[in-house]
């Protein structure tokens, strides 16, 4: 275990660990462009320099181990000259067109040029022109102008995604990252490498021109499209989803996110289930949910099925069967959700379901046994009522005939599809982006769900749909409940 | 530390509470304006407004204009400086791609001229000299909202060529 | 009653009512507008025009005069009908009957020359106050009710203290007569001094122009109505209702203007020529000009007091009209008696 000083602080690591990734621990800021916490070490920056004991030049901390004795400092005035021309040699053929720029506001390059060299050019020839939108592969689009080579990207693809697309080409100056000729990057993970790239070479041509980094805010919120549950921010402006960008989570999904769980947020801009509606005519969510609260307790006597998503947070599937057993002891659940996919060895899972696992446990603690989703099929015509959450289900043809034979159908969903077609209520839900509340993915990790948007009109949470059915009943739901369900 | 001046009040004595000389006083100064704008006029401010304009001041901004670039096109890169420093939000841009060096211009440029406030400040944010607010051409109200929202073509119909280039001479 | 008596007396009607102070009146609108306007570096109206001829705004009270006549006569809702058409007629007629006994020239020159004269005046102008409160009640609002209420009671405070004022003029002239008091006010004090109202009671002419404003309801106590900015007894009227009454207050103005003429100010009277008014020819003129004159001084006057001063508030008002006004006009009787019998 050897113990050096950072800056007269002392640290004590294991063997093998980095002085960056010390300096880190410490708190202590050394500037970098290629090295990245999740990536394997390539040192050809030059950005990191830092002075020690044990040499006369300084050296790369992203590359020198720690050793025993170690004396590191990272601001003497050496340093701080080095910072200053390694900058100025990664800026000679910049375009500087932080303007066009997307990456501009969130630019390592930028950050790092007012920090540690700020000042004019001294480049007195033409700026050397490489190619600028250059489309690498469906989602991502290459501006060699801006590339400082620094081969992050090129690391996310052969250690991340395990597919090495990207190679980098020619040498000096003239040095830039490209396909290889007649492929394209198109592995599952290729955004990734926009995510690493410090400055704006490599930009999604989702997110491209949408809008200005700076003008979002941030949602830490967790992915939906598999039982892994990624971590996610959520870019938010004039309450719109602009991208969803990975956020670290080393239980989960490290530093990386799938291609297909970060544009899933389109799914939820078109489609939606707009206004409460009653055997297809539009009305107000009161009246909607009071004729439920009069046709319920009718319905209990002949029999209540109740079909789940797991797409619904742990508060939603609390508030949702306490408040129907209290008005039909006897309902049954079962539990839907959408068909297993495919799956690979980097984060993708087969179950495309964010919360089996946690809707699971609610159910154990409120000791209901879910029956299976044919049998409530089975059952449909002697049913009083069936409702059914979500409008992702595997078996959607078959729940939306079953709706069809029962005398009381109701669907709660964010987007339309054959259910809500076939329900006689149908009441519009939040969208993952739209909702608070838990998730457990697959592995037993309990994470927390935000609102990034705000729910438009008359969509409403589960467990608010739920409570408001509940006080119309007139068995309202203890306080935590309401307060958990977040109404918009 | 706040300086405070105590205004001494004059004791109300008999005198000014009589009222009689003070409101000769005061009958001093309406019968004078009286008499000397009835005489003279020489204290009249007043402009008479539709026939006599006052001429604006050189530094007034009135309208935006977005400004041309040599082959016509706008100067704009949409990059949002503009709607950023804007402390009204009045400015909304939806950026387009282009197949020249460019490569990005506004699709949508709109000025909500109801919100806006004419502070500058887009003018100033601006690395492109795209936006100006200089046309001196005043912001005439609208009988609708949607009325005072002034779009791409609107402003650059105000706007001009501009040469500049982006950091000036120098190299 | 002769023929020439009727026609003589409806040509003194005509000439002296209707051609001098109704028009004097309308004029005032304009006075007023355009004093307010060059008292404070304003042009004010100007833009009225017939055949591009402006006359510095002059055709305004013929467009304000239009204006009214065709707009909206608006009744509000649970207003009693009758007498919210009849109070701008109460508040208009006896503001022109007074003009009946004031003297606008000599001799025969005063359309009622009545032996009770100045009672007649006091008792025909507290007429007035039935306008005032008949308009705030007949409009069913409470906001006109209230200003109703404000008018009346300052117009009862200071009908006093104007009553007791000129009790001073009567001693000094030993009569009520109008005509007299004017005759009276052609005598010369020590042989130089003509012997006008104001000379004499200097004191109670203050106080009768102060009294009178405030009976006026004009700026500094125009509570009652408040042009915009309280509400008054007439914010229910519009039109022409609302014109008769605004005629009447700038009516008034002129009626103040002769009263204080005829008792302060000698009347017809041109100091130190034909005192007695048997000369006749241009002399007579001259002196129907003069008080035509003084007539216009004393409506200037009251203008320029008003853009001058700002409003007093209620309880000053009436602290003024019970506090000050009335033990100064009884002072002032007292003084007058004491004097009167030492000269005597």
């Amino acid at each position: 275990m050897p113990t050096l000083t950072i800056d007269g602080r002392e640290i004590t690591v294991e063997p093998g660990t980095r002085i960056i990734e010390a300096a880190d621990r410490l708190g202590i800021d050394i500037p970098r462009f290629c090295y990245h916490p999740g990536l394997p070490v390539a040192g050809n920056c030059r950005m990191c320099l830092v002075d020690t004991n044990r040499s006369p030049k300084p050296v790369a901390s992203c590359w020198d181990p720690c050793q025993e004795g170690h004396v590191v400092t990272t601001n003497s005035p050496r340093i701080l000259e080095a910072r200053r021309s390694v900058l100025e040699y990664i800026l000679l053929n910049h375009p500087v067109d932080c303007p066009i720029c997307d990456q501009a506001g969130e630019c390592e390059l930028q950050d790092l040029y007012f920090a540690h060299d700020h000042q004019a050019s001294r480049h007195p020839f033409h700026k050397h022109h490489k190619d600028k939108a250059r489309v690498l592969g469906p989602q991502i689009v290459y501006d060699a102008e801006r590339c400082i080579n620094c081969t992050r990207c090129i690391r996310v693809c052969e250690e991340v995604a395990k597919a090495p697309q990207l190679v980098q080409v020619q040498r000096g100056e003239r040095a830039y990252i490209d396909v290889f000729p007649g492929t394209q990057l198109d592995h599952p993970y290729s955004m990734c490498t926009a995510d690493v790239c410090p400055v704006g070479a490599l930009t999604t041509r989702d997110f491209r021109f949408k809008c200005r980094a700076w003008l979002t805010h941030g949602i830490q919120t967790v992915c939906g499209e598999c039982s892994r549950g990624c971590g996610i921010r959520a870019d938010v402006y004039r309450n719109e989803v602009q991208r969803l960008v990975p956020r670290h989570n080393p239980d989960v999904n490290q530093y990386w996110a799938c291609d297909h769980g970060r544009l899933a947020y389109h799914r939820f801009e078109t489609g939606r289930v707009a206004a409460v509606r009653i055997g297809g005519a539009t009305t107000d969510y009161a009246k909607g949910v009071r004729e439920v609260a009069e046709a319920l307790p009718g319905a209990a006597l002949r029999g209540v099925a109740v079909v789940l998503t797991p797409w619904m947070t742990d508060e939603d599937a609390w508030a949702v069967v306490t408040a129907i057993r209290s008005v039909a002891p006897g309902a049954t659940f079962a539990v839907g959700g959408a068909a297993p996919g495919a799956a690979d060895e980097v984060l993708v899972l087969a179950d495309k379901n964010p919360n089996r696992n946690g809707l699971a446990r609610v159910l154990a603690d409120l000791a209901v046994t879910p029956v299976a989703l044919d049998e409530i099929v089975a059952q449909a015509p002697a049913l009083g009522a069936l409702i059914v959450f979500g409008a992702e289900h595997a078996k959607a043809e078959a729940l939306a005939g079953a709706l069809a034979r029962v005398p009381l159908s109701i669907v709660l969903a964010a987007l339309e599809g054959p259910l809500t077609a076939a329900a006689r209520f149908v009441f519009p839900s939040t969208s993952p982006y739209e909702t608070d509340g838990t998730w457990v993915n697959e592995q037993g990790v309990v994470q927390r769900v935000r609102r990034a948007v705000q729910p438009a009109g008359d969509v409403r949470d589960f467990a608010v749909w739920a409570s408001d059915l509940a006080d119309r009943l007139g068995q309202p739901l203890p306080a935590p409940a309401r307060a958990s369900g977040g109404n918009p | 530390m706040v300086k405070v001046k105590v205004v001494e009040r004059p004791p109300a004595d008999l005198v000014v509470q009589s009222w009689l000389p003070e409101l000769w006083k005061g009958m001093k100064v309406t019968g004078r304006h009286f008499f000397v704008n009835l005489l003279t006029q020489k204290g009249i401010v007043t402009s008479q407004y539709p026939e006599v304009k006052r001429v604006y001041p050189p530094r007034t901004r009135g309208k935006h204009r977005l400004m041309r670039r040599e082959d016509g096109s706008v100067r704009c890169v949409a990059c949002f400086m503009c709607s950023t420093a804007c402390p009204a939000d009045c400015i909304r841009i939806v950026a387009g791609q282009r197949d020249d060096e460019n490569e990005k211009f506004p699709v949508v440029f709109e000025v909500d001229f109801i919100k806006c406030v004419f502070c500058g400040m887009c003018e100033e944010a601006c690395p492109c000299d795209a936006i100006r607010l200089d046309s001196g051409v005043h912001r005439a109200p609208a009988y609708t909202r949607k009325d005072e929202l002034n779009g791409k073509e609107d402003l650059l119909s105000l706007g001009s060529l501009s040469v500049a280039r982006q950091g000036g001479d120098l190299k | 009653m002769t023929l020439t008596f009727v026609l003589l007396t409806l040509a003194k009607i005509v000439g002296f009512i209707l051609v001098f102070c109704v028009i004097l009146a309308a004029i005032l609108t304009w006075v007023e507008r355009k004093m307010s306007s060059i008292i404070q570096d304003r042009i004010g109206p100007n833009r009225a025009e017939i055949l591009g001829i402006r006359a510095f705004g002059l055709f305004h009270p013929i467009a304000d005069m239009i204006k009214s006549f065709t707009k909206e006569d608006f009744v509000p809702a649970g207003a009693n009908r009758i007498m919210f058409f009849l109070a701008p007629a109460f508040a208009l007629i006896p503001t022109l009957v007074v003009f009946a006994v004031v003297p606008f020239g000599p001799g025969d020159l005063v359309i009622a020359n009545l032996d009770s004269g100045m009672l007649f005046v006091f008792a025909i102008m507290g007429f007035g106050i039935y306008g005032v409160t008949l308009g705030g009640w007949a409009s069913a609002s409470n906001f006109a009710m209230l200003g109703a209420l404000r008018g009346a009671a300052q117009m009862v405070s200071y009908e006093v203290s104007m009553g007791l004022n000129v009790v001073g003029i009567f001693a000094v002239f030993g009569t009520v007569s109008l005509t007299q008091i004017v005759g009276a006010q052609g005598h010369l004090l020590w042989g130089w001094l003509p012997m006008w109202g104001i000379v004499v009671q200097p004191l109670g002419f203050v106080l009768f122009l102060v009294a009178a404003m405030a009976e006026n309801k004009r700026a500094p106590f125009d509570l009652p109505e408040g042009e915009s900015e309280i509400i008054g007894y007439f914010v229910e009227y519009s039109a022409m209702g609302f014109a008769t009454f605004m005629l009447s207050e700038f009516i008034e103005i002129v009626v103040i203007a002769c009263i204080a003429a005829t008792l302060f100010f000698g009347g017809w009277q041109i100091p130190w020529l034909d005192p007695t008014g048997t000369a006749g020819g241009w002399i007579t003129v001259a002196q129907v000009a003069f008080f035509a004159f003084k007539v216009l001084f004393l409506c200037w006057f009251q203008m320029l007091i008003r853009w001058t001063v700002p409003r007093f508030r209620y309880d000053q008002v009436m602290s003024l009209g019970w506090k000050v006004l009335l033990p100064l006009s009884l002072a002032n009787i007292l003084v007058t008696a004491v004097v009167l019998a030492l000269v005597a």
